[in-house]
């Protein structure tokens, strides 16, 4: 067993791990630090394939702005009503087995359709020439699409902070 | 990890060194912390245990050892527990990816003088350091106690607001380097002034060639991003002492406050070693390239391996001493300015930082591109 491999077993069962632990554990603080933790997984299994630069914004993006704001969020709720509001009821349960049911079909099918397996890039020690490729890629071939999501975004970003302000914002005076 | 046994047992123990070493300077710091503070304003500091107080350090630890250790009632305890833990990481990891020396060759081998060597060094290390944000949010919301909560939420706020501006300020830098890897920055960095512009070379030897005569204004915003991202006076909002007690590790006493002091000044000898690196030279002797100190310990030794190794140590005593400068500056900012009030911190961060290292970014793309058509 080489280091590669056992870095791989290592960080995939890591990352499996606390990826059903954000679906098994019943506090939200714990589920939210549970996907923060896979987000961190996915990402040092980025970095094992030689995609150093895919790997370091996937964690400033995802762990580190995206997932902290979920725990901040989730800490200044009163937990102990939302437990109880989240994991009861016959809708939410109806909802939740139809949500089960769409991922295990798109796993499934996603299995069914892989035909090969890309294989190792060649180029893992030039990783800067890595991150230069991606930028041309999407400053050329994808710029439609990269500038697309950028706007859409932007409107998502307005839309905020219209809702926010209609109610008064963080200012209001009651 | 390495591709034999033995680069694997290197990089181990390289990790080891680069953890010892940060720990070891975090009693260093607090002395010079201590002694400075008294120095500024006009006191004595510590000066009773040891010649100039320098035993206090030794009392501490022992103190901190020996306190009793608790647990609040309303704690989370694997929370509580795992927080102190987790605020050790992030410097540390960040730390070792800065390369502190010119690669040492011996022999076959050839060491680099840094924990491990990363092609997007900077985007590793602002990734590494985002992650410090689920320290302070643990440590504040598994304490059960509101001051902790309200202490980490405002940390936390702060330290993800000033993340854009320090990332922003960063870009022109990468920009003008054509680079993310640290090692290839303190390469561009050598020697005196020289740089090519509309196809001719200009040089100077009036200035050492670094960075910061290119990117001035993205020194200072990236200087004062840092003293936000330590949570550093004049940005320690998150222990306002009269409103939050002392924020988010209120609760937390001996060693695992200790831990969390040590992770602070992580933090600021990561800030202060970037800081060297991308503007001021690296472990460059200001004015002289890797080369020429190479051979001019080549001339004082003789044999090759002992020249790197002697070029090597030259090299490492630079760094610590930019190093040192700067955690200098920590220290002396703190004990001189007063706080922030929230507001204003927000403000600063979001309405003038922001702007700013935007505007940087821009600028310098048009310029890097001006420039690097001929005449």
């Amino acid at each position: 067993m080489t280091a590669d491999i056992f870095l791989f077993w290592l960080l995939a069962s890591v990352t499996l791990l606390s990826g059903v632990g954000v679906v098994l554990v019943s506090n939200p603080i714990y589920s939210a630090l549970c996907l923060a933790m896979t987000m961190v997984g996915v990402s040092a299994i980025f970095a094992t394939l030689g995609a150093y630069f895919i790997a370091g914004v996937q964690m400033i993006v995802y762990a580190g702005a995206v997932m902290v704001l979920f725990v901040m969020v989730l800490m200044l709720f009163d937990l102990k009503t939302e437990i109880a509001t989240f994991s009861r009821g016959r809708i939410s349960g109806a909802i939740k087995i139809a949500i089960v049911g769409l991922l295990a079909g798109l796993i499934a099918g996603t299995f069914a359709m892989t035909t090969t397996i890309a294989g190792k890039p060649e180029t893992k020690e030039k990783a800067g020439h890595a991150a230069k490729s991606l930028g041309e890629l999407l400053f050329t071939k994808y710029v439609f699409g990269f500038e697309a999501l950028g706007v859409l975004l932007l409107i998502i970003a307005i839309g905020v902070v219209g809702l926010a302000r209609s109610k008064g914002g963080t200012h209001a005076k009651h | 990890m390495g591709e034999s046994a033995f680069e694997i047992a290197i990089n181990c123990v390289k990790l080891v060194l680069v953890f010892l070493l940060m720990v070891q300077m975090v009693p260093v710091l607090v002395w010079l912390e201590r002694r400075g503070s008294g120095f500024i304003q006009n006191r004595f500091g510590p000066n009773r245990v040891g010649p100039l107080g320098l035993m206090q350090l030794l009392a501490d630890a022992v103190k901190f050892l020996t306190k009793e250790e608790f647990v609040p009632k309303a704690a989370t305890k694997l929370l509580f527990y795992a927080a102190p833990v987790f605020a050790l990481l992030p410097g540390t990891l960040a730390f070792s990816a800065i390369p502190m020396a010119s690669p040492l060759k011996w022999g076959e081998h050839t060491f680099l003088i840094q924990g491990y060597e990363i092609g997007v060094g900077i985007v590793f290390i602002l990734a590494i350091s985002s992650l410090a944000a689920y320290t302070i949010l643990m440590a504040g919301w598994g304490s059960g106690n509101k001051f902790s909560l309200m202490g980490a939420l405002r940390a936390s706020a702060q330290t993800i607001s000033y993340e854009l501006a320090l990332g922003l300020s960063l870009v022109g830098v990468i920009m003008m380097y054509g680079t993310f890897n640290l090692t290839e920055m303190i390469h561009a960095q050598e020697g005196a002034m020289q740089f090519q512009a509309f196809g001719f070379t200009i040089s100077s030897s009036l200035l050492p060639n670094w960075g910061i005569f290119y990117q001035p204004l993205a020194a200072v915003l990236f200087f004062a991003a840092t003293f936000a991202e330590s949570n550093r006076l004049p940005f320690d909002l998150a222990e306002g002492e009269a409103e939050l007690v002392a924020g988010f590790h209120t609760e937390y006493g001996g060693f695992k406050m200790l831990l969390f002091f040590i992770g602070e000044y992580g933090h600021m000898m990561v800030a202060s070693g970037l800081m060297a690196t991308f503007f001021f030279g690296g472990y460059n002797i200001p004015w002289t390239t890797t080369e020429q100190v190479y051979q001019w310990a080549l001339g004082i030794v003789g044999s090759p391996d002992w020249a790197s190794a002697l070029s090597s140590a030259v090299h490492f005593a630079m760094f610590f001493a930019k190093l040192a400068a700067f955690l200098w500056i920590f220290i002396w900012v703190r004990w001189t300015l007063p706080r922030f009030r929230y507001d204003q911190l927000m403000d600063l961060g979001w309405k003038t930082m922001l702007p700013w290292a935007l505007a940087n970014t821009i600028i310098t793309a048009v310029v890097v591109f001006a420039v690097s058509q001929t005449w």
